[in-house]
């Protein structure tokens, strides 16, 4: 068991050695195999673990092994300890199943790239990271996972470092996850200060109650979930970094990574809890997010933006679970849209990858009558995403916004936004089907379009597709409050929820959200299939994502041009270069004017040595 | 101790210093500056020799001799310079030669 964890942990952090210890002596192709072995030997390993912990007691499911001391510093020590829980086991299973589908799939999305092995041994780093973050035991093994993924998600963004684009964009996000990392390393000192300790069970048993203290730590943590899971105010680098290679955005943009922010917070729920205002915030942000993303993604003309702006949205709805206090609700959310969000982004990857990367949704226009397959899976997650049944979303999403309405006023508040969100999500998902897969095929896409082999994509690409297109399809049906919730029974010890929606609440909101998300896809069908209707021009605000680059450019780049050279002008120029002038200056003009004494006169020099002895003389007799 | 009492030594010492140290400050001929030197340092040995009769130790003589050693290489040096300007025609007289001035 406690093998297994390890196993499940350290397999991807071999394989991402091996690739790169092992360099040109490796075919490409094998690099690729090397890494999808290690994530779905990870896989396996989480399962074992799963299927052990189901032979065990509700109450024994908690396991904890500690290799070694890991800091020490004075009174505090730290230990490498691995936790597996229900939780970290449940995101273990998503971590690397999703994961080994999509490293599979890169395979042949990757096929004929330059430095394949690269991209290989990120992933895998990647993969090792995250698994890293769910399954570390102490909140600063988290925090270092936390890291790490950011880091490996920088470096996936920037895989095509020739691209300036690409590597703009690997830095904005780096900037602003490190901003979140920095946050919550704060909040972790205070911990540290106020409990001693950063273990899970320890911190959430004593640390303070309420007050500025339990604020603060709150709202540290939740600085960093913002900033990993791309919520306002800290989202603004989730588009941009649809640069990156597509499979990566579908692991680690869409299903894994920035999900994290929503594992933390029912991860540390307790010291939420202790912070009701920092929770409900929280979930003020998501429902705010969620409604703003998909604005946006009405607007936009790049495939992968407008599933990016979904992600955003969607992880606004885990957000607002999480935040009100459903975190089974949230969780199941978050597996469900790990699956539909990949089959997206991955269906999207075969078509951008038929037309040798253009992601244009006007140019790609019409594409679906040649790919038939993937315009079917496509349609399976577009459906999934909205919420229709059968699909996945419409057990998730629903039983988020039930839980909402069990929260009085401000619950109520975030339902309405909720379901104007399921409105838009049917809207803008089937905005983008209906453009890219539906109609005749553009001047573009019929003449750069080229079948691999007589298929729309390689093997390993098809596969994997097909098999998240089957989860997204039939994932939902693990959990549906009014009849069966076997995931919030499992999840139940680790993260007691708070906010749970009657059945009449439940069939209420399931009732309301498909017939938004109906009449979204109906307002699509309307304006962007049929074209009866002539497509409303696109406000300004949402061209511009409502000018929050703009608004970051002024507040922190431009004040800080400005204040630069407020400095320059102020304090660089009279203080520092003016005293570097004085000193130069004075000691030109000391020199020179004691380079008169030196005069060429032997005798003038005798004299002076002479008087000079005559002084000492006199200096010592009369010291005598 | 035979011979006069030790003042009569360091007065004597005192009166060929400040003839050489005159010397050195008022003549103008590199040569008699030399020789002025010359005197100074001379001085010096009979004030180190007086001194070392006069409490029995042979260190100051000793002082004595290596001060000569040194006051000869000088001579040979400082002597050396002045033939090698004299040859050259340059004019002996310290005052003008002031190339090395600041």
């Amino acid at each position: 068991m406690k093998a297994a964890v390890w196993i499940c942990l350290l397999l991807p952090l071999a394989s991402a050695i091996v690739i790169t210890l092992g360099g040109t002596r490796i075919s490409r192709r094998l690099a690729g195999y090397i890494s999808t072995a290690s994530t779905m030997g990870s896989f396996a390993a989480a399962v074992f673990v799963f299927v052990r912990m189901l032979g065990e007691g509700a109450g024994g499911r908690t396991h904890i092994t500690t290799s070694w001391t890991w800091l020490a510093a004075g009174p505090y020590n730290f230990g490498f300890t691995l936790l597996a829980d229900q939780l970290s086991v449940m995101m273990m299973l998503i971590v690397a199943g999703v994961g080994s589908l999509i490293v599979a799939y890169s395979v042949g999305y990757m096929d004929g790239e330059d430095e394949e092995r690269r991209y290989f041994a990120y992933i895998s780093i990647f993969v090792f990271s995250m698994l890293l973050l769910v399954e570390g035991g102490n909140l600063l093994l988290l925090l270092a996972g936390w890291g790490m993924v950011g880091l490996s998600s920088y470096l996936l963004i920037g895989f095509h470092q020739d691209r300036p684009v690409a590597v703009a964009a690997a830095k904005k996000a780096f900037v602003m996850n490190a901003f979140g990392d920095a946050t919550m390393a704060l909040a972790l000192f205070l911990l540290i200060q106020h409990t001693g300790h950063l273990d899970y069970a320890t911190v959430f048993a004593t640390s303070p109650h309420g007050g500025a203290v339990a604020n603060l730590i709150a709202l540290g943590l939740l600085g960093g979930a913002l900033a990993k899971s791309a919520q306002i105010p800290l989202h603004t680098w989730l588009p941009d970094a649809m640069e990156g290679p597509t499979p990566v955005s579908a692991l680690i943009h869409a299903a894994t990574m920035v999900t994290a922010g929503v594992y933390l917070i029912v991860r540390a729920h307790p010291l939420f809890e202790n912070a009701y205002v920092i929770q409900d915030l929280a979930a003020g942000l998501g429902a705010a997010t969620l409604l703003m993303a998909g604005l946006i993604a009405l607007v936009q003309t790049d495939i992968k933006r407008v599933i990016a702006y979904s992600t955003m949205s969607q992880i606004g709805y885990m957000f607002v679970g999480a935040g009100l206090g459903a975190y089974p609700n949230a969780m199941f959310h978050l597996m469900t849209h790990a699956f539909f969000k990949a089959l997206l982004f991955l269906a999207a990857g075969i078509a951008i990858h038929a037309v040798v990367g253009e992601q244009d949704i006007r140019k790609l226009a019409g594409i679906g009558k040649l790919m038939p397959q993937t315009k079917l899976v496509f349609l399976v997650g577009s459906l999934a995403l909205v919420g229709i049944f059968p699909f996945a979303g419409f057990f998730s999403k629903d039983s988020i916004l039930a839980a909402a309405l069990d929260r009085g006023w401000y619950g109520t508040v975030i339902w309405v936004i909720g379901m104007v969100g399921a409105f838009l999500t049917g809207l803008y998902a089937f905005r983008l089907f209906f453009i890219v897969f539906t109609g005749e095929p553009s001047a573009f896409a019929r003449e750069h379009f080229h079948a691999h082999d007589g298929q729309e994509g390689p093997l390993s690409m098809r596969w994997t597709v097909g098999a998240l297109a089957l989860l997204a399809a039939v994932g939902g049906f693990l959990e549906f409050g009014p009849i069966w919730h076997p995931l919030s029974t499992w999840l139940e010890p680790v993260a007691t929820p708070f906010a749970v929606p009657t059945h009449t609440q439940e069939w209420l909101s399931s009732g309301i959200a498909i017939s938004a998300g109906l009449a979204g896809i109906a307002v699509a069908w309307a304006i962007y299939s049929a074209k009866r209707a002539k497509a409303p021009r696109a406000l300004p605000l949402f061209e511009k994502k409502f000018y929050w680059d703009e608004l970051y450019d002024l507040l922190w780049y431009r004040t800080g041009d400005l204040a630069a050279r407020g400095l320059y002008a102020l304090v660089e120029l009279p203080l520092i270069a003016g005293s570097l002038q004085a000193v130069t200056g004075g000691a030109g003009l000391g020199s020179r004017e004691l380079g008169r004494a030196q005069n060429g006169l032997v005798r003038s020099y005798a004299l002076a040595i002479a008087a000079g002895v005559a002084v000492l003389a006199v200096v010592f007799l009369a010291a005598r | 101790m035979h011979g006069p009492d030790i003042r009569w030594y360091v007065i004597l010492a005192a009166l060929l210093f400040a003839t050489g140290a005159l010397g050195v400050m008022l003549r103008r001929s590199p040569l008699i500056i030399l020789l002025s030197v010359e005197i100074m340092l001379n001085s010096a040995n009979l004030l180190l020799i007086a001194f070392s009769r006069l409490h029995g130790r042979e260190d100051g003589q000793v002082f004595a001799i290596s001060v000569m050693a040194i006051a000869a290489s000088e001579v040979v040096v400082g002597l050396g310079l002045i033939v090698a300007m004299g040859r050259r025609g340059v004019e002996l007289d310290v005052d003008k030669l002031r190339t090395l001035r600041g």
